[in-house]
């Protein structure tokens, strides 16, 4: 188990999120169907394909490289997840300056992303947007550095608690983003933005060896 | 009435874009150049040290905004897919475009997905070392609900504040006058538009909404989206005088003020009928005493072939008319 994300690592996480993320488009779809216009699992499919094109070579990776080009991937998609996620990609680069991040630099960049997101989307936890799931994941990331939790565990405990959190916007009501134009239509329907961003932490953990049998999110619901 | 069938003059849908800008600059070499990779059109000759003008968002509206490009208005365009926001990697390519070094102003339409593309764009360009300023469009009166929503939607306002703020420049003045200037011109401006049918989208067989012979919708947008009502087919002189009459009480305009009025088609009323809709509103405002300080009548900012029209009046001053009647040379305003 690492306890630094270098570029092998950093590609190992993208590569097994765009996994994580292939087989769970189709319910995603079906989410943003329900609640949305039906584009973000199609928004999202092609910001991962520019990210894979736009990945640099595994011995030339570093954490920052290899995050700059998924948030130049995911900037040059259209909708307005993507662009958020490219912003919030933005800003775990520009916290992990060296070859390889620690779980403390990762906390930091992935704090910094999530206050850049809050500024331009205005959204809080609640609202039933990706921040119910990222906020939390934050949080717990940032609690788990500070103690001294290795890689491995801060993002376990950071995957445990964004699933809670997009398991969360089922019972709420969409104050903010797309699905604030149906109101209680979208209630019981799992906030695709937040869904991703727990599939983003699994992914994570699954990366550094300390993932476990993940259930399909929403399968309780 | 029978639904038609609508039917349109292209080649592939997913290529409309890219073959009417490469088409557009075809025809105008000596003003544009298109760069592909981003879909931008930026003036054939941008001037180094003038402050830079990029405006954009989802194409479907044109002229807007390539037809803005050239001397006295844009720098650049920046052209995303039929109603939808560029991309914000497609709008930083297009505020570096414009940066020959005294920075950027960014003139959007009040829309979600502008706006979030927009700021992340001129955050990007920060990081570049750019100077942004920011020019919010948001003059459509339909959409103002006063609530904490997102707020009224921009429109053909926009024309106006990409003439002024292109007049500006020209003469010299820095980022933050423009852009102080732009908002400036939001702040006087209003817009309404009515229609009698909807467009379709290149490609789409069905109109976005059907409506009955005896009905005309109220408070339409430029997306093709419903209105806020519907109200009875009537005379021009009458659907003009529902338009004209909300926009005044709106900017309270006063006995013996000026407007710029902007009477603009949205794609399928022809040039006779906004004539006939731009005497009316000249009649309604000379009635109150308010004078017509300058004009258009046309398709400035449409909505594919929308049948229908807006008016926009901006409450105008000696210096907004001095800067309004500075030279401009662009593919779809010459003077």
């Amino acid at each position: 188990m690492t306890n630094l994300i270098d570029g092998g690592t950093a590609l190992a996480w993208f590569t097994a999120f765009s996994e994580r993320f292939a087989s769970t488009q189709a319910y995603l779809t079906e989410l943003d169907r329900l609640a949305g216009d039906g584009d973000f699992g199609v928004n999202i499919a092609s910001a991962l394909e520019r990210t894979q094109e736009r990945l640099p070579p595994a011995m030339e990776a570093t954490c920052t490289t290899v995050f700059e080009a998924a948030s130049r991937g995911f900037m040059a998609t259209g909708g307005t997840s993507g662009p958020l996620f490219g912003m919030w990609f933005r800003d775990i680069a520009k916290g992990t300056k060296n070859e390889a991040a620690a779980v403390t630099d990762i906390a930091q960049g992935i704090a910094a992303g999530l206050s850049s997101i809050q500024k331009l989307g205005g959204a809080r936890v609640g609202d039933n947007t990706m921040i119910d799931a990222l906020e939390p994941a934050s949080v717990a990331l940032t609690a788990g550095a500070e103690r001294g939790s290795t890689l491995g565990e801060g993002l376990l405990e950071a995957a445990l608690a964004a699933r809670a959190g997009a398991e969360s916007t089922g019972d709420l009501i969409a104050a903010r983003g797309r699905a604030s134009y149906v109101g209680e239509l979208a209630r019981g329907v799992l906030d695709p933005g937040a869904v991703t961003i727990a599939l983003f932490f699994e992914a994570g953990a699954d990366t550094v060896g300390a993932g476990r049998a993940w259930q399909p999110l929403g399968a309780t619901a | 009435m029978p639904t038609a069938v609508r039917r349109h003059i292209i080649n592939n849908p997913h290529r409309v874009i890219d073959e009417a800008l490469d088409g557009f600059a075809l025809t105008y070499p000596e003003l544009v150049t298109f760069y592909n990779e981003h879909n931008l059109i930026s003036r054939k000759t941008l001037i180094p040290g003038k402050a830079g003008l990029v405006s954009g968002g989802g194409s479907g509206h044109e002229p807007l905004h390539a037809g803005f490009v050239g001397r006295g208005m844009l720098d650049v365009a920046v052209c995303g897919a039929v109603f939808a926001s560029p991309t914000a990697d497609q709008v930083h390519a297009g505020t570096k475009l414009a940066n020959t070094g005294a920075g950027v102003v960014q003139i959007i339409k009040n829309y979600t997905g502008d706006v979030l593309n927009f700021q992340i764009a001129a955050s990007l360009a920060d990081d570049d070392g750019v100077p942004v300023e920011q020019v919010l469009v948001d003059d459509d009166l339909a959409s103002d609900n006063g609530n904490d929503g997102p707020g009224r939607r921009g429109t053909a306002a926009v024309v106006t504040v990409e003439k002024v703020c292109g007049a500006l420049a020209e003469r010299g003045a820095g980022v933050s006058t423009i852009a102080t200037r732009g908002r400036d011109v939001v702040a006087r401006s209003r817009s309404l538009a009515i229609a009698l049918d909807a467009g379709a989208h290149p490609g789409d067989p069905a109109a976005a909404f059907e409506l009955e012979p005896h009905e005309v919708e109220f408070g339409v947008g430029i997306h093709g989206e419903r209105g806020t009502g519907r109200i009875a087919y009537a005379p021009a002189d009458d659907l003009v005088e529902q338009l004209v009459t909300p926009l005044v009480s709106s900017l309270q305009v006063k006995r013996g003020q000026a407007v710029i009025a902007i009477v603009n088609g949205l794609g399928g009323a022809y040039p006779l009928e906004l004539s006939i809709a731009a005497r009316n509103v000249h009649n309604l405002l000379n009635g109150r005493g308010i004078s017509i300080a300058r004009s258009l009548v046309g398709t400035y900012v449409s909505s594919l072939n929308m049948h229908g029209l807006s008016v926009t009046l901006t409450v105008a001053d000696d210096e907004l008319i001095s800067l309004w009647d500075d030279t401009v040379r662009t593919p779809a305003l010459s003077w």
